[in-house]
């Protein structure tokens, strides 16, 4: 974890420093911070009098059990290696396909959906951040379609049931490598310095949409995602494409349906990959400055009509009904 | 508000846009940041207000 001798030196965090044997990379990418760490958010709020955001403001028990079973599982992030591991039949602890297959099948069973492995890249970490880690292993949990377009606090709901779930799957994958031998780093609402979507997509999950969420092949945007960090030699997953970039340059359903306007038509490139930069002046009046929480720009994504043919259908149909928005309220 | 947008001009001239920040001084402090790495040794930094599209041959 970081020190504060590291941060008075270098002003920069050192995090996984446990049992550290790998080499350290510098990670290069900003992070958005969050809640009322956000600049803009936070002058927002101000200027609308106000000391809290709305929405955070507004949460109910249940979510906010959700939090704190993040917040909980952020105290277990990193831990002691074990000395002397003992491996499965089979797996051996320098085999690279085996040890994949046992976090892959591990993961699984924890409860991901979704589980991939890339080597750990300096854009995959926060600025400022040093990781002294090879690989990161990226697990997902969808969120149940059907309940998130039942409005706005049941996709908060939701969202914060999920974003609870992977982050128990990544404390307990972490400790599980930690306990064959191997430094592991658990990166989740509770404590993070990854940066997600660079490893989707080197993980082989999908590709970046225009409303700012990397979509998937089975649950489109709508999932949720935690991972671990770690020195354990694994072998690679590849990025892979099913055409979402292009797709996106002739399709505006996402920006039509944006009760801000937030989402643009035009992208720059970041390391080749188109991204669709969302104005976060327009998103937050809906997504953070009023009670309810917004997922709109997912929810309308025909990318869910592949693995959600008629909820989809369904979904779009009382949204034209309702003129391609919400209430601007 | 304005927008301030930072791109990276990397050694052979590949342009990769870093990220969309609201103050010019957040822009800023991330520049700093970026310059102090030595794995970002040889690039430079621009910051502009309008949208840094990509030129033809980069699409
Ligand atoms: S979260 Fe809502 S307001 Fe923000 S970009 Fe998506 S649809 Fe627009
Ligand atoms: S709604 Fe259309 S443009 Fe928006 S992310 Fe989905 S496919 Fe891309």
């Amino acid at each position: 974890m970081p020190t504060r001798r590291d941060e008075a030196r270098t002003s920069r965090r050192r995090a996984g420093d446990n049992g550290f044997r790998g080499t350290i990379m510098q990670g290069t990418t900003p992070r958005r911070l969050q809640g009322m760490a956000d600049p803009l958010l936070a002058s927002m709020v101000r200027a609308m009098g106000l000391g809290e955001s709305p929405q955070f403001a507004a949460r109910s028990p249940q979510v906010m059990a959700y939090v704190n079973r993040w917040l909980e599982n952020g105290k277990h992030r990193d831990g002691a290696v074990n000395p002397s591991p003992v491996f499965p039949d089979g797996v051996a602890a320098d085999d690279p396909v085996a040890l994949a297959r046992l976090i892959k099948a591990t993961a699984t069973e924890l409860g991901a959906d979704l589980v991939g492995i890339c080597r750990l890249r300096p854009a995959m970490i926060d600025l400022g951040v040093d990781l002294p880690h090879d690989f990161v292993v990226a697990t997902v949990v969808h969120e149940a379609y059907d309940v998130v377009i039942e409005g706005y606090a049941a996709v908060e709901e939701e969202a914060m049931r999920v974003y609870a779930e992977v982050s128990d799957i990544a404390t307990r994958l972490a400790a599980f490598v930690r306990h064959l031998g191997y430094p592991a780093l658990a990166h989740h609402n509770g404590g993070s310095c990854v940066q997600a979507i660079p490893v989707f997509h080197h993980a082989g999950f999908g590709e970046l949409g225009k409303h700012g969420s990397l979509i998937t092949e089975q649950y489109a945007a709508g999932f949720r995602p935690s991972f671990v960090t770690t020195t354990m030699p694994l072998a690679e997953d590849q990025p892979r494409s099913f055409g979402v970039q292009e797709f996106c340059l002739h399709c505006t359903i996402c920006m039509k349906n944006c009760p801000g306007d937030a989402i643009p038509n035009e992208y720059v490139l970041t390391d080749g990959v188109k991204r669709w930069l969302t104005d976060l002046e327009k998103c937050y009046p809906y997504s953070r400055l009023r009670k309810e929480y917004c997922h709109l720009c997912v929810d309308v994504c025909p990318f869910n009509a592949r693995p959600y043919a008629e909820t989809y259908k369904a979904f779009m149909k009382q949204q034209r009904q309702l003129g391609y928005g919400t209430p601007k309220s | 508000m304005t927008q301030f947008y930072v791109t990276e001009v990397r050694p052979h001239g590949e342009r990769s846009t870093v990220g969309l920040f609201y103050t010019r001084e957040e822009a800023a402090a991330i520049v700093r940041q970026l310059e102090s790495l030595p794995g970002k040794h040889g690039c430079r930094y621009v910051i502009s207000t309008t949208l840094p599209t990509p030129a033809e041959g980069e699409r």
